[in-house]
């Protein structure tokens, strides 16, 4: 009896792990389950992994079973201690309850938990993460192949130097490098890792590298330097969550009203609008919102073409004003409108970037 | 910064500059055993105290070696160099150039000051005989003006010293 609740136990693990857990033997339940953390499947924001063994013997669950992590990735000594102590502490406590997928679930809690980059960019050999600081520390990316971590700027400018290598020594000769085709072809090219040498390919930094895009590749490396101090790239997070933000944006231009003026703003010349307006909106449209303020101004024109005038500047922009008169209410369009404003202030930062890096070659 | 030096004598980038600090620190806070680091007011030089390791052919033997940071140091590799007398080895030309594949090809960004001299070490600490490359007066009568070994190609064969 006992023992076909623990088989349907170990049914159960492999229902909710599917490839990620092999059954080396049903009962008693021996399994390894390759544990990640939780990351929405947002692969490049995972820096842990591991793997962990459940041995249990025929007394299990009375008896509570070995675990064993097996291998580990991006787990320094202490974390994986962590872990292994976190499990056997959750085993001991569940002893006598089958307990098979709690302790993976525990598992995973942890790892999600850890899940982290640690200790110093192997490259310039600074934090990769600030305890003070989270936002002072440089953005920093992962080889997908064995979860080495580095800062971005870091791997990119190894990167390139091996390019530059590569292209000026003609013939492939570094062996760092291996690359079958031009300078232009840069799908097939592979590097080593910095670390451990294990192989990797472009694609495993190319959203690193599209994030320097601009900054070519022949680009001489002392100015290189110049232009890097202005940290042009984005940690893969604040990327993502600069996606978000402007896909909600674009959503609320798109459905109109969210981002609404003042009320009290209308009542007014209009002054107080346009800065608003502007905040939410890109530089290139900052010209043409100036030339729309000054225009009524100056034509000196009656108060109704006067506000026929804002409605057209309205339209243009993601502002509309007949959702907000009919909305009466102006706390809940004023505070959406305070999130919106948040929200562009975060994303506004690199878009002025990537506009200076553009003029620059 | 203006003169217009050979190569190799290039000025260090702000990025190596950064580096050699962060390396110099963390080798006063914790040097691998067995090296003394002498102190110098130039950066871009090192120079450091080897002391054979006990229980080994070089024990009480104290060598100098010679590390010298190029512009884009960790991108390029240091030059390393034993100062004479250089010891007897069989990896080890009498200029003090030193067959060792890191030095060169299989240099990585991810090694340090620090992580060379344990590598050297360990080379010293593994030879069971006392003597010269064997094509030892050859390569040294090439390398007669002063040439860097980073600009011989180097064959390296064996991986049991």
């Amino acid at each position: 009896m006992a023992d076909e609740e623990v088989i349907m136990e170990v049914q159960a693990v492999r229902a909710v792990y599917g490839d990620d857990c092999t059954v080396l033997n049903t009962y008693p339940p021996h399994l390894h389950v390759h544990i990640k953390p939780r990351t929405a499947n947002v692969s490049s924001q995972q820096f842990v992994e591991a793997a962990i063994e459940i041995r249990a013997n025929p007394q299990y669950p009375s008896d509570p079973p070995d675990i064993n992590v097996i291998w580990s990735k991006g787990l320094d000594e202490e974390r994986l201690k962590h872990l292994s102590a976190s499990l056997h502490d959750k085993a001991c406590e569940l002893t006598s309850c089958l307990m098979l997928v709690a302790l993976c679930e525990e598992a995973v809690e942890r790892l999600s938990v850890m899940n982290h980059p640690h200790g110093n960019c192997p490259l310039c050999l600074y934090p990769l993460v600030t305890q003070v600081e989270q936002n002072e520390s440089l953005p920093f990316m992962k080889l997908m192949s064995c979860f080495h971590c580095f800062h971005s700027e870091c791997i990119i400018r190894w990167w390139k130097w091996l390019q530059l290598q590569n292209d000026s020594n003609g013939e492939n000769s570094t062996g760092t490098v291996q690359s079958s085709a031009s300078k232009t072809n840069q799908h097939d090219i592979m590097g080593n890792c910095p670390v451990c040498r294990k192989v990797f390919h472009d694609k495993d930094i190319e959203h690193a590298i599209k994030l320097a895009g601009s900054c070519s590749m022949q680009k001489d490396l002392a100015e290189e330097e110049a232009c890097e101090s202005a940290s042009l790239l984005q940690w893969d997070l604040e990327t993502s969550r600069q996606q978000k933000f402007e896909t909600i944006l674009q959503l609320q231009k798109e459905s109109g009203g969210l981002i609404e003026a003042r009320k009290d703003g209308v009542l007014f010349s209009g002054i107080v609008l346009p800065e608003l307006v502007t905040d939410s909106r890109t530089i290139e449209q900052q010209g043409k919102d100036q030339a729309a303020v000054e225009d009524p101004e100056s034509s000196g024109s009656s108060n109704r073409a006067h506000k026929t005038k804002q409605h057209q500047r309205f339209r243009q922009g993601p502002t509309e004003r007949e959702p907000h008169g009919s909305s009466g209410g102006p706390p809940p369009s004023q505070r959406r409108n305070a999130g919106t404003g948040k929200y562009y202030r975060k994303t506004s930062r690199p878009r002025t970037q990537q506009w200076i890096k553009k003029e620059k070659p | 910064m203006t003169s217009s030096s050979a190569p190799s004598r290039k000025a260090l980038s702000k990025i190596a500059q950064n580096r050699l600090q962060k390396e110099l620190v963390e080798w006063q806070v914790n040097p691998p055993v067995g090296f003394k680091h002498k102190v110098t007011d130039n950066i871009q030089r090192w120079v450091i105290e080897v002391n054979g390791a006990p229980g080994t052919l070089y024990a009480n033997e104290t060598y100098q070696l010679q590390v010298d940071f190029p512009e884009h140091y960790p991108m390029e590799a240091p030059q390393v160099i034993f100062l004479p007398p250089a010891p007897l080895h069989p990896h080890i030309y009498s200029n003090g150039h030193i067959c060792l594949d890191i030095l060169y090809d299989s240099w990585s960004p991810a090694m340090t000051v620090s992580s060379i001299c344990i590598s050297i070490l360990s080379m010293l600490s593994s030879s069971t005989t006392k003597q010269r490359p064997a094509d030892n007066d050859r390569y040294v009568k090439n390398c007669k003006n002063g040439r860097s070994p980073k600009e011989t190609r180097w064959w390296f064969h064996d991986d049991k010293v």
